[in-house]
């Protein structure tokens, strides 16, 4: 019957809890201050259903997945995190032989569990360490060591690896000492076992004691600075994972600012908990930075920046010594602020779903509401806001003028319609974008498609004024936005600018505005497929789709574009390297559209030169803002006579 | 009979190109009229300054002379002017509307209970009653008001009347009105005069201007506008925007509030074309635009355009632009 | 230091000539659905005398007169940040000439109080005139300086910068003085902040009418006017530009230049 002694050779194993409980008291108390510092914020509006809680936790903290979005780093993380699980739940075991007799050091469970399967994990436990190592320090990939160099982390890492190592000399010498005849099943404790054949069995037995010990400690140790550490994110995290909000990263929540004291966020504690937990769940990794549009175009804002310093300021608020340091300016820079173009690759990378975005977006109300301090550019759009009813300058003279030659029918003159084309500011106003317009009710036209637009009824959707900052405006327009359309009684409605689509989908419902919308790309998709518009050109043409934040990532939309083009014959569709959910923001959301870029390389340059790199003869974008990022970085670049970029309704009627 | 009265500036010692505008108008005003027109001068009698203003049109000088006249504040003027204008029973009395007329004008008009017309472009008798024309809306209207009680004050708008035809040699009279100033009609001290510092052609006169707007995005580009002015022998204006925002000196405005120019070419570099910026140049003979924006409304003003970077267009035309005018 | 300033409420200036109307019986624009505005100097002066209270505090009135919609403007300046705001309106008063406004506003501003400081803006937005501030204080037989970019108190005296052809002045004077504004990169005016943009729409603007300050009738109306508008039309503006184009700018410049000397311009 295949056993193992219970606590071999350590007579005095009781002394483990006397030993433990300090370090068990420090763990408790710094969960409970982690605990403290979070519930200085606001309450949270709700909570997910546990059902969510438990199918998200099962699959990003069980199965990881997220993390092994990145094959190589994820699978490090998989091999210490799932062996350090085996090699606690084995510890735990133990201790249920030890006080209710559960035999798990016996027979075929000891063999296959407590001895392979934890030995195995073990060494996946500690190669994840070494590479870990090899990563942070040989690799030295930027992510870790920006925007913060932090030499402490290797301590971490050696003090796992110093856990992990003396946990296999105990077993060697363990079994080299006992002469384990299933030492085999502990390959890993098997193989260390044979370095200590050359010494005395009292050597043998002082050294195993003196390990055994070293090893509690440590372990003791590691447990108790849990807490204060990153390494908090063990418990942290899967707390922020279960409790992560079910709104897409593209959605703005809503504030109530009639009897507000306050508007924005302007201390850590005006932030909901949720928000708070958010930094204590943070582990440092930097995948956010290295997806962000800003950092990687030398701007000042990086996520994890941005997170550490408000959890660091938080911390230090909570503590009593941030010595009136402001959060909005000092903590966290006003440049930092305004660089962001809220285009969620952070949201899309974070492995433990922090959100900068609303973060970021509730203290620029505070900027632009409370203090009315913002860049100048914005708020001439805002003022065109107010003032016009759309952002832009310039000399079109109405909504309608687009349409010359066209005869698209306006809904106060029409009564009513199937659908509603809803063309945005951009369409109307901007002089590249308005043939995108054409283009599309061109081809609703030869589709047959019931529809009308509202003309100069039509205002900003205030998506631009909501995420600069300036709830009131947003919501302004939202209501009056929202009184015309149920006046017209208007249910379905499509759009050409997915900025227009999310906020009319998920932010109007809030204003009374109920309605199915739908984006040109799907709905275009789906007359090609009915047959209701029929291509009879072939373009031949390498074209490279440009994923639109607001329609990919914000709202998981990537495949009715490449629809579009698999239907067009003789494009050959070539894929950027940065596509789909992985996808690189053009540079223009979060009202950055009007805002000059004035550090580092501009955002839609960058993206033009990736563009460049794969030599289409055409970028096909969904999106106004992206057309016009593109159309500036190709003039930018020089590059007007070997690239074009097209509206995927503009190459559409073209094929027509 | 109208008898007009034109106030009169003086550069060294002959009447400046805005008096002798003023003149002209004036001139024809009287001539259709079967009128006069005197000027008054605040100063002691300046050599030779009377023919040349009987050459512009002037039928009568009048010196007044004071001590508080020499470096002449806006209510010292005022004060004097509230004297000479009954005395010399004017009809109309004009000024060019410059930067001492936005203070002289009202509160003399004032003073006298008289009428008052700001930045006149055209000015006519009908019958018994004078009628002027000025811009209105920004530029983008001409408004007719008419006169027909006086006196009346007008300020001219620059660079809008042409000098009166030379005639050689005329007559004229000249005579003396004392006023009486002391310190008490003076509340106002200039404490210090600070002048932009102009190097080559002052804007108001120069044949050529670059001008700068929005577009420009930051006071070092318009280094190049004034390598440009340069080879063309003319001076850098900017827009309001530009002003506003302090790249240049706020002298360097062309536009309702800036300066009114009228050169043979004047090239908008990077500006939109807002109705205010076409109030100071829109009597330019010829007008360039460049600007990337082809919807911009300088298209709509401009003889010339070209849809383009500057930064990329102007090292060329630059280059070619002194060769041909060294050639 | 207490500070009045004059804003006027006008239709937007900034939109494309095809939204221009003028209405042949009034000979004024026509409203439309376009926005109104506060006159952009006026706007600069409501900045100039909110960072003068900054330094020397004191209390803000705005002052305006016009149709009853002239409120929106009145509020509009309480919620950058004005203290206190009065609208004079009074269909009688309709049509009165400058030399009428200033004898309106300056009878508005006794009822208010003479203040140490009238601000107005240099120029008014739609009709481009520039005689109402320094007849407001002839009307108040106060001082007067025009074209002033930058205002500093001392002393019971004002320095103004006056802004001049080839550069600008240094003026001093005693207070009470009216002077209107120019813009320049000092006075660009603030965003308001949410806050008092709430706080002022819950005031009330009060109303005055033309009973309520003593007004003269024979300076005001259309009967006061001391010139009449015969006639106002549109400049038309003749829009053939020619494009030069070029496959790359040294092209555009060579044709350019050539273009200039064909036109013996150059």
């Amino acid at each position: 019957m295949p056993f193992r002694e219970l606590y071999w050779n350590i007579s005095a194993h009781w002394l483990i809890y006397p030993l433990f409980l300090p370090f068990a008291v420090a763990c408790l108390y710094g969960c409970y201050r982690v605990l403290q510092v979070v519930l200085v914020g606001q309450p949270d509006a709700g909570r997910p259903p546990l059902a969510a809680q438990i199918r998200v936790v099962a699959d990003q903290v069980l199965l990881q997945r997220r993390l092994l979005a990145q094959p190589i780093a994820g699978s490090i993380h998989v091999a210490i995190s799932w062996g350090f699980a085996i090699l606690f739940v084995a510890t735990c075991l133990v201790a249920a032989q030890d006080y209710l007799g559960v035999p798990t050091l016996r027979g075929a469970f000891y063999l296959y569990f407590m001895s392979l399967t934890v030995d195995l994990g073990g060494v996946a436990a500690i190669v994840g360490v070494a590479l870990a190592l090899v990563r942070r320090y040989g690799a030295r990939s930027e992510r870790l060591w920006k925007p913060r160099d932090q030499e402490g982390y290797a301590l971490f890492l050696w003090l796992l690896l110093a856990i992990l190592v003396s946990g296999f000399v105990v077993e060697g010498l363990r079994i080299a000492a006992t002469a384990d005849p299933w030492g085999l099943w502990s390959p890993g404790g098997w193989l260390v076992a044979a370095g200590f054949t050359g010494l005395s069995s009292a050597q043998q037995a002082l050294w195993h004691r003196v390990t055994w010990w070293g090893h509690a400690v440590l372990a003791f140790g590691f447990i108790g600075l849990v807490p204060f550490t990153l390494i908090r994110h063990t418990l942290a995290a899967p707390a922020n994972i279960a409790l992560r909000r079910a709104a897409a990263s593209g959605v703005i929540a809503p504030v109530a600012l009639e009897d507000a004291e306050h508007f924005g966020v302007s201390t850590v504690r005006g932030f909901p908990r949720k928000d708070l937990l958010d930094l204590m769940a943070c582990t440092e990794c930097g995948r956010c930075q290295d997806a962000c549009p800003a950092w990687t175009t030398g701007k000042p804002l990086t996520p994890k920046g941005l997170i550490l310093d408000l959890r660091d300021h938080l911390m230090a608020e909570v503590a009593g010594r941030s010595s009136g340091k402001t959060m909005v300016g000092e903590a966290v820079s006003e440049e930092v602020l305004w660089a962001c173009t809220t285009c969620g690759a952070c949201h899309q990378a974070c492995p433990v779903f922090i959100e900068p975005i609303p973060k970021i977006v509730e203290m620029r109300r505070f900027l632009v509401m409370e203090e009315a301090r913002f860049p100048e550019t914005m708020q001439a759009a805002l003022r065109g806001m107010e003032n016009r009813g759309h952002p832009y300058q310039g000399a079109v003279p109405s909504r309608t003028a687009w349409t010359e030659g066209l005869n698209v029918p306006v809904l106060a003159e029409k009564g009513t319609a199937e659908y509603l084309y809803w063309v945005g500011c951009a369409a109307a106003f901007d002089e590249r974008a308005q043939k995108v317009a054409r283009a599309f009710a061109t081809i609703l036209q030869a589709a047959g498609v019931d529809f009308a637009i509202l003309g100069d009824e039509e205002r900003c959707t205030g998506d631009v004024a909501r995420r600069i900052g300036n709830e009131f405006l947003f919501q302004m327009h939202a209501q009056a936005n929202a009184e015309a359309l149920n006046r017209y009684g208007v249910k379905r409605i499509l759009t050409t600018c997915p900025h227009c689509f999310n906020t009319l989908k998920h932010e109007y419902p809030e204003f009374g505005g109920r309605y199915q919308v739908t984006h040109h790309t799907e709905f275009i998709a789906r007359l090609l497929r009915q047959g209701q518009v029929r291509l009879t050109k072939s373009l031949g043409q390498g074209v490279a789709y440009h994923d639109s934040c607001y329609l990919g990532r914000h709202n998981r939309m990537y495949a009715a574009p490449r629809d579009i083009l698999s239907q067009i014959s003789g494009v050959r569709a070539i894929e950027l390297d940065r596509h789909g959910e992985n996808g690189f923001c053009c540079g223009a959301g979060g009202g950055m559209m009007w805002l000059e870029e004035r550090t580092g390389k501009r955002v839609n340059v960058e993206r033009t030169e990736e563009a460049l790199r794969i030599r289409p003869d055409v970028v096909g974008t969904a999106c106004p803002f992206c057309l016009s990022m593109f159309e500036d970085g190709i003039r930018a670049k020089d590059a007007t006579d070997t690239l074009q970029v097209l509206d995927l309704a503009e190459l559409v009627v073209r094929a027509m | 009979m109208v008898h007009v009265l034109v106030v009169t500036e003086v550069q060294e010692t002959l009447p400046s190109r805005n008096t002798l505008e003023v003149l002209g108008a004036a001139r024809s005003l009287a001539n259709a009229t079967q009128g006069a027109v005197s000027t008054v001068v605040l100063s002691a009698p300046v050599e030779g300054l009377a023919s040349a203003l009987f050459d512009g049109g002037a039928d009568e000088v009048i010196w007044v002379e004071h001590p508080l006249l020499v470096t002449p504040e806006p209510e010292a003027t005022v004060a004097a002017l509230t004297q000479v204008v009954p005395q010399v029973g004017a009809h109309v009395v004009l000024l060019a509307d410059d930067s001492a007329a936005r203070d002289v004008a009202p509160c003399l008009a004032y003073r006298l209970q008289a009428g008052l017309v700001t930045e006149v472009t055209a000015v006519q008798a009908e019958g018994e009653a004078v009628v002027f024309r000025r811009p209105t809306y920004g530029g983008r209207c001409l408004a007719e008001m008419v006169a027909t009680r006086f006196p009346v004050v007008g300020t001219v708008k620059l660079r809008s009347m042409e000098p009166a035809p030379e005639r050689g040699a005329r007559p004229g009279q000249e005579r003396r009105i004392s006023v009486r100033l002391d310190e008490s009609h003076v509340r106002t001290r200039v404490v210090q005069r600070v002048a932009e510092e102009v190097r080559g052609v002052k804007l108001e006169n120069a044949r050529v201007v670059v001008s700068g707007g929005r577009g420009l995005k930051g006071p070092e580009p318009f280094l190049q506008l004034q390598d440009l002015a340069q080879a063309l022998k003319g001076a850098v204006g900017a827009t309001r925007a530009a002003t506003d925002a302090g790249w240049v000196p706020v002298s360097w405005q062309v536009g309702q509030t800036g300066k009114t120019v009228s050169p043979e070419l004047y090239i908008a570099v990077g500006i939109s074309g807002a109705i205010q910026h076409l109030a100071g140049m829109g009597g330019s003979k010829t007008i360039v635009a460049i600007n990337t924006d082809p919807d911009a409304p300088i298209f709509k003003v401009a003889h010339l355009g070209v849809v383009a970077d500057f930064k990329t267009l102007l090292p060329p035309f630059t280059a070619r632009v002194r060769t041909l005018t060294e050639a | 230091m207490n500070v009045v300033v004059c804003i006027k409420q006008i239709i937007d200036p900034e939109i494309p000539a095809e939204q221009f109307k003028l209405d042949p019986a009034s000979k004024r624009q026509v409203r439309g659905g376009l926005s109104l505005v506060i006159s952009a100097y006026d706007q600069n002066a409501l900045e100039v005398a909110l960072q003068l209270r900054e330094k020397a505090g004191g209390k803000i009135t705005a002052l305006s007169l016009g149709e009853p919609e002239a409120q929106g403007a009145v509020k509009s300046a309480m919620g950058m940040g004005i203290d206190a705001g009065v609208l004079v309106s009074d269909p009688t008063l309709a049509g009165s000439d400058s030399f009428g406004v200033a004898h309106i506003l300056a009878k508005a501003i006794h009822k208010i109080g003479l203040p140490d400081l009238i601000l107005t803006g240099c120029v008014s937005g739609d009709t481009g005139n520039k005689m109402v501030g320094p007849l407001l204080a002839e009307e108040l037989r106060i001082p007067s300086v025009a074209f002033v970019s930058r205002i500093e108190a001392k002393d019971g005296k004002i320095v103004a910068r006056r802004i001049v052809e080839d550069g600008y002045e240094l003026v001093e004077t005693p207070m009470p003085v009216v002077a209107s504004i120019l813009s320049d990169d000092t006075n660009v005016p603030r965003y308001s902040k949410l806050k008092d943009i709430m706080a002022a729409a819950r005031k009330t603007v009060p109303v005055w009418k033309a009973a309520d300050l003593g007004i003269d009738p024979s300076c005001v109306g259309p009967g006061g006017r001391r010139l009449e508008v015969r006639d106002v039309g549109v400049v038309q503006r003749d829009s053939r530009c020619e494009l030069v184009t070029g496959d790359t700018p040294a092209e555009q410049a060579e044709r350019l230049a050539t273009r200039l000397r064909e036109l013996k311009v150059l």
